[in-house]
Order: C-alpha cells, then structure tokens, then sequence
C-alpha cells in the first residue's frame, strides 16, 4: 500500500525536474505520478520529428510552454541529405497552435521553415517569447517581418546559420516602436543589409539587452554606435571586422568596448583588419567565450588575444592559430572547457600553416578543464592520441577530423586504430566521438569494449568488414546517434543488430555496402523503425534485391511511416512492400 | 521480440547474392590493413573466439563474421567481402576463419604505404564535414590572403620625408624597417644628430617623451598634422604621409 503526499506537494517537487530523461523516469513509477507528471510538464524536446505524432504528444502534455524540435540528420550539414527528403515543420505548427495557444518557447533545428509557418506562429501564441531557427531554411524575411509585427512579447530571436532569403532589410522596421522586450537578437547569418537605422532605434529601446549579434554587413564605424546604446551587452557579434584605418574610428571603437563591462563573449570578426584588433583588448580578460572561426587573423595576432584571455572557456578558431598559438592557449587560459579549431582552407592539399597534432597536444597537457574538442588538421599519430588521452581522461567530445581521408599514423604509417582506442578507453565520461583517419576493425572492437557511455559516433572513410559495425551495435550500451558514411559495412552485421536500433534515435549509413534486400527485411521485421532507403541515382521501384542502396536512414518512431517524402526516399516494409510515398 | 535471430532466416541467399553490387557509392577500399607486422594471426583468432563467446550463435545465423567454422560461412565471407573490398583479405577463406597470413601482411603494408591514394579530399562530397556558415569564408579569405600576400611584398619599401623646423634639408626613412615608435624615434635622431638635442641614448626617446624641445608630428591621409605615438604602430604606418619634427607647441601652433 503506498502512502502519497498530496498532489500539490509532488508537483512542487516535481516542478525542480527540469531534465527530460528525468522526468521520464518519474513518469514511470506509477499511474498517478504518470498522471500528474503529464500535466506539469512544461517542456519537450523532439530529437525527431518524424519519431512522434505531434497529436499524440498535445494529448499526453497538455500545457507544454517550451518546444524544441529536430529534423533533418546530422550529416545534413554536410550536404549528403537531399534536398527535399523532409522535415517540414508546418504540419507541427498547424498541430500545436490548437493545442498550446499559450505556448512561449520554439526551438526548431535542421528543419525546412517557411514564410507560411513563421506568420502562424506570429498569429497563434498571444504570450509568444523565444524563436530559436538553427541551420533552417526555407523562409525570407517576409517571414521575419511577421515575427518582428506580431509577436508583442518577443525576447529572443535567433538564427544561427540558417538559409534565409534576403528580400529586404525593412523586415527589422516591423518590430513596433512598443515592443521593448528584447533580450537577445542574433541576425549573424542574414546575407544582405538590415537597416541600419531601425536597428539602432530597436536596440536603443530594449534595455534588456543583453545578446545582440550582427551580420556581415554592418560595418566597423557603426559598431561604437551600438555598443554605446547597449554596454549592458552579455555576448557581442561584431559584422565585418574591417574598415578603412582611421584613428578616429579606432578611438570610438575602443572607447565603446571598455563600456561594456558585462561583456563575456565575442563573436563574428568576419574579414579582419589586424590594426583594429586591439580595441576590443579591455575585453579580453572577461571573456569566457570566443569565436574568431571566421577572423583572418595571423598566428602573432591570435595569439597576442588569447594571451589575454584568462577567463576563456570556449575558444573557436581557424587554424590560422599555429601550434604556436595553441601553446600559448595552454600557457594562459587554465579555464578552457571547449576547443574548436576550423581549417581556413581544407582543399589542398599543403596549407601555409603551422598547426599540428602538437598544437592539440599542448592544449591537453595545459587545460585541465578541457572536455570538447573539434580540431581539423593535416597529420595525426597514435602517440600524439594516447598523449592526449593519457592527459585528459576528463574528455566528453573528441572530434578529429584529419582533412585526407584514411590517412595514417603519419610517423609510423600505421593505422590510428591504438590512437582512438586510446581514447575510449582512458575518456570513461566520453559520450561524443567523430574519427578520421586510416581505421581498421579494430578501432571499432575497442570502441563496442569501451565506448560504454558514448551516445553519438561519427564515422568516415573506416573498417574493413561487418565486424567492425557489429563491435559496436553490440558493445556500445549508450548509443542513440550512428553516422556512417563511406565504410564497407553491410547487411550482416545490421541485421544481426536490428532490435539494438529501437534502442537508439537513428542510424545513418551512406555509400556502404547495405543492400536493398536487407533494407526491405528490416522494414518489414520492424515495425518500431522507419527504415528509409534514400537512392538519388536509382529508379527505387526497379532497384534489384541485392545493389547497394545509396543512403539509408533508420530512426525508431510511433508515428509510422511518414507520407512527405519525395519520390527519391522510400520507407521499407510498411504497406506491404516498398513503402510508396505519397507526393506532397 | 528475438530481433536479431530469428530475424535472419530469411537472408541466407538473399543479402550475399552476388557482388552485383556497384562501384559507385562505395568506394576501392583497398589497401587497408589491419595488424602490423608484430600481430601475428593469434590476434584474429582471439578477436573472433570473443566476438562469438559473446554472441549466441544460432545456427540460422549467417553473420559470416568468421564465426562460422567451415560450410556455408565461409561462402557468405567471401561473397560479402567480394561486394564491398575487392581487395579483400579473404581470399584465403576457404577455411575456418579470416585468417591474415604474413606473407600477405607483408604485402599489404607496403600498398598501405604506397597507395594511401584514397578519394582527394577536394572532390568527395560533405568532405571535409565543414558547416556551410564556415565554407564561405573559406573561399573568401584564400583570395584575401593571395591579395595581401602580394600586396605586402609589393610595399616592402615604405619610405616617408622627414622635415625638422629650421633644415633645410629633409630627410627620408623607411617606416617597414621599424615595427615600433621606439626605433623610429631613435633613427631620426641619429639622422638630425646634434640639432634635436643633446640626447642620451639611454631612456626613452626624448622626441616622444615630450621632454625635448622638438615634438615629432605626422600629416595623415586628410591632410591634418597629428602628435605620433598615439595610436597603435600598423594603424600609423597605414595612415602616414610624411613625417615633421616641430619646435615645441610654446614656439608652434601646429597641434
């Protein structure tokens, strides 16, 4: 017999679970906690949007306040989803405007956005606060416009790296002389000019201020300008970080960033002129975070600023760094947590720069904090990897990408297979892991042996036989997100592991060798998966039971098979056969 | 559900049918080898004796993973194998496991070496995996680079007059010979030696330090007449046009 506390008390408890996984925990200790949970959540997070029914999900959370949804796959990005294959986001819109009309909080990412919805979602949430679009497309600034009119409240609007398309810079102008509600404004990605003047005016009446990041096009001269109108200023993107040298622009320009004594993160730096760099200097000790990804500064430059930035947490770079600038990184910020250094020029062959395996050894050996890395470069070796995973066990995301594909230990010529393994055996806390390089199978028997907590694996170009899938279908207990591209795994080790992929999100495998046949076999068996065979170069209906499919992308849902698809993109095995889309 | 077992009744003929297959999606893997000389086919043998100790092994199952000893498996080896490395080691497969022998251990690391010759990285698509946001500027700042390159070198000589009050004769000095005020002050001293003051070379230079009789001015890009020291050393080489040494602001109302 249990006894209860009364409803209000375990709501109150429950209102200090703010993790989803949590929360789904406490939903399964008993009907009532079920129950009650159901009608106390405030937020979802939808890791993919074809996984769930939005009805079914208004019908289990009624009073969702905050929505954060997914679309496309990871290697989206990378230009290997085509265009077309889904993740609409209008249909959800539609969903959960009836549904949550006090809905506050949209955050969408990899998802097709357009003008259409953006109006809806101005139109459908009276007390409408957060619209965060990450890598979106699909929309102009017609739909900006309707955001900026209609939504009263707004606090943030973000729009990081998405596609837009520029019909007009007036769109800022509809924000409405009362709406002073701003909190955060990131317009970084908009390719053409905003007008300056509205946005002057705007950030002039938020004095809530406190993210404002700019786009390429506005220039130098004008930075001082805001920058006056807003010191509360938390984090900063500067627009193109060039103009022409007057001393007088430079004076401003100083005078401005030293008024900005809450400034903790610097962004943008797009086309750098270097004899501007040292206004932002007063800056520097304060900052915790960093992006200089697109700053064509030289190493001497870079390295004179991160020399003073004591406080940094988070440093992206190109590599125009140079090991030498990472060394003086391991010397001066004892604080670093994440590290992501970009390759200013990732197609040929020899870069003029000098970054190394070295640089990032520096840095394990000198940040003790460090946990996130993401390092392009040239050459790697398995002892620089063991160096680095001796150094730094407390590593939780390890990106190296070597710029060659299958390229090897660069001193010994042998494959990075003891390297990586290095690395998921010494990093117990890893969940993240991206490898390049020449692998074999036998990185992957270290991965499935050790690579307990890893939730996400990114694999190119690696592995010699279903051996290596199957290490770590079968070995990786946490695993929710595969990526695979260009690896000659197939159908055996897929299928042999089939109920493994209910346990996770999705599956990705590209230019392997899965075929048709067993594609169809594991739609059919499955009836928890969508397994979606994506075949650009092949009439799917004709293709033979035994040809390799193109791409293929399995995700668990209790939506069933979707019917957005484009006529490139099969689901296997529902309806009784290929699974024929319907054209929308 | 029993997903993984039962599951693959049905595939035996099916998934390893031919090496139809293609060349287009998957690319030549060739030359990959796994152990290096010191592994000796032990290692294979222990790695497959654990995959399966860890694996149920269903006589259904046709992994061809090397787990089945002898019949039907090693068929599914070679014909897996066949689809996707032509290359592939398994050719010795007729028998009980993938076994690597050394003979072709040695010749596979030498085409690893040699024929490390995988798809270039410039023509593979969503290789390197690099953000969009993050390809642009790419492009962009390689042409910026070149230009500068070329630019810089083609300025390598940056050369200003240089006139004190009361010579007739100016002077000229190469501003990219120096990279701070220091140096330059000190040069022109030396050029105008004997009329500036009488200097003592240890300190800081008086013709910055202000305690001089001279002040050391500069006409900018406008055309205005600027005291020199106060803005950073490469915005001032950008912006000079020629150089002035004035009596001091008592006898001069220049600045």
């Amino acid at each position: 017999m249990a006894y209860s506390f009364p409803e209000e008390v375990l709501e109150h408890v429950f209102s200090f679970i703010s993790s989803e996984k949590d929360r789904n925990a406490v939903s399964l200790v008993c009907k009532s906690w079920y129950e009650m949970e159901r009608w106390c959540r405030r937020r979802i997070f939808v890791g993919n949007c074809y996984a769930v029914n939005p009805k079914i999900m208004i019908r289990r959370f009624p009073e969702v306040k905050s929505i954060e949804l997914k679309g496309k796959p990871h290697f989206a990005d990378f230009n290997l989803v085509p265009e077309g294959w889904g993740g609409y986001v209008y249909p959800w819109i539609v969903e959960i405007a009836r549904g949550y009309p006090c809905l506050e909080e949209i955050r969408l990412k990899r998802m097709v956005v357009t003008d259409e919805s953006l109006e809806l979602i101005s139109k459908s949430f009276k007390n409408f606060k957060v619209l965060v679009l990450s890598s979106c497309e699909g929309f102009s600034t017609d739909g900006l416009a309707a955001i900026a009119a209609n939504c009263r409240n707004l606090r943030v609007l973000e729009l990081r790296e998405c596609e837009v398309e520029d019909l007009s810079g007036h769109w800022l102008s509809h924000f409405p002389d009362s709406c002073t509600s701003l909190e955060s404004l990131n317009i970084a990605c908009l390719l053409s000019e905003v007008s300056f003047s509205a946005l002057e005016r705007l950030v002039a009446r938020s004095p809530n201020l406190k993210t404002l990041r700019l786009n390429r096009n506005v220039p130098l001269e004008k930075l001082s300008t805001l920058l006056q109108l807003a010191p509360q200023l938390v984090e900063f993107g500067t627009g193109v970080y060039s103009a022409e040298i007057r001393s007088d622009v430079y004076a401003s320009l100083t005078e401005a960033f030293s008024g900005c004594k809450n400034l903790k993160g610097l962004s943008g730096f797009w086309e750098v002129i270097p004899a501007y760099l040292p206004a932002f200097y007063s800056v520097c000790s304060r900052l915790t975070t960093l992006n200089l990804s697109y700053a064509t500064a030289q190493s001497p430059e870079l390295t004179k600023i991160v020399s003073q930035c004591h406080n940094l947490q988070r440093l992206l770079v190109l590599d125009y760094i140079e090991d030498t600038g990472l060394n003086a990184l391991a010397l001066s910020c004892k604080d670093l947590q994440e590290l992501r250094v970009f390759p200013s020029d990732p197609f040929v062959a020899d870069a003029n720069v000098l970054l190394t395996e070295q640089g990032l050894v520096s840095v394990s050996e000198g940040c003790p904090k460090l946990q996130s890395v993401l390092y392009f470069c040239r050459q790697m070796s398995n002892s620089a990897l063991i160096t680095i995973a001796n150094n730094r066990p407390n590593l939780t995301c390890f990106r190296l990408c070597i710029l060659e594909p299958r390229a090897p230990d660069y001193v010994t010529f042998e494959p990075l297979d003891a390297g990586f393994g290095a690395i998921v055996e010494n990093c117990k806390q890893l969940r993240r892991l991206s490898m390049s390089g020449l692998l074999t199978d036998r990185v992957f028997e270290h991965i499935g042996t050790h690579g307990k907590k890893l939730d996400m694996l990114s694999v190119a170009f690696a592995g010699e036989s279903d051996l290596g899938l199957h290490h770590v279908l079968s070995g990786c207990d946490s695993l929710r997100k595969l990526e695979i591209r260009d690896c000659p795994f197939g159908d055996k080790a897929l299928l042999a592991n089939a109920s493994k992929l209910e346990t996770m999100r999705s599956l990705w495998m590209s230019s392997c060798g899965v075929s048709f046949g067993a594609c169809k076999l594991l739609g059919e068996k499955m009836p928890g998966l969508n397994v979606e065979v994506i075949d650009e170069r092949e009439n799917l209906d004709s293709l033979h039971e035994s040809c390799p499919v193109e791409k293929l992308y399995i995700y668990r849902t209790v939506a069933g098979q979707r019917f957005d698809m484009p006529d490139f993109v099969r689901t296997m095995g529902k309806d009784g056969g290929g699974g024929v889309p319907i054209k929308c | 559900m029993d997903g993984t077992l039962g599951l693959l009744g049905g595939i035996h003929g099916g998934a390893d049918g031919g090496g139809g297959g293609d060349g287009g999606g998957v690319p030549s893997c060739g030359s990959i080898l796994t152990n290096s000389k010191e592994d000796d086919t032990m290692n294979d043998q222990d790695m497959l004796a654990e995959v399966s100790s860890s694996y149920p092994v269903d006589d259904d199952l046709e992994l061809g993973l090397g787990l089945r000893i002898g019949g039907g498996g090693s068929n599914a080896i070679q014909e897996g194998s066949r689809i996707l490395r032509p290359n592939s080691c398994s050719s010795s497969s007729s028998s009980s496991s993938v076994n690597i022998t050394n003979s072709s251990i040695a010749g596979f690391k030498k085409s690893a070496i040699d024929s490390v010759s995988p798809p270039n990285a410039a023509s593979v698509v969503g290789w390197p995996p690099i953000r969009r946001a993050h390809r642009m500027p790419i492009l962009a700042n390689r042409i910026k680079s070149e230009r500068k390159e070329y630019s810089s070198r083609a300025k390598s000589y940056l050369s200003v007059k240089v006139n004190m009050d009361g010579t007739l004769i100016g002077r000229k000095v190469d501003l990219n010979a120096h990279n701070s005020y220091e140096t330059l002050a000190r040069t022109l001293e030396n050029m105008f030696y004997g009329r500036l003051s009488n200097t003592e070379t240890i300190g800081r230079s008086r013709l910055l330090s202000g305690t001089s009789e001279f002040v050391l001015t500069y006409e900018d890009k406008d055309g205005d007449c600027m005291l020199v020291g106060d803005v950073p050393w490469q915005m001032f080489v950008s912006s000079v046009k020629r150089l002035r040494i004035l009596r001091s602001p008592k006898s001069r109302n220049c600045i």
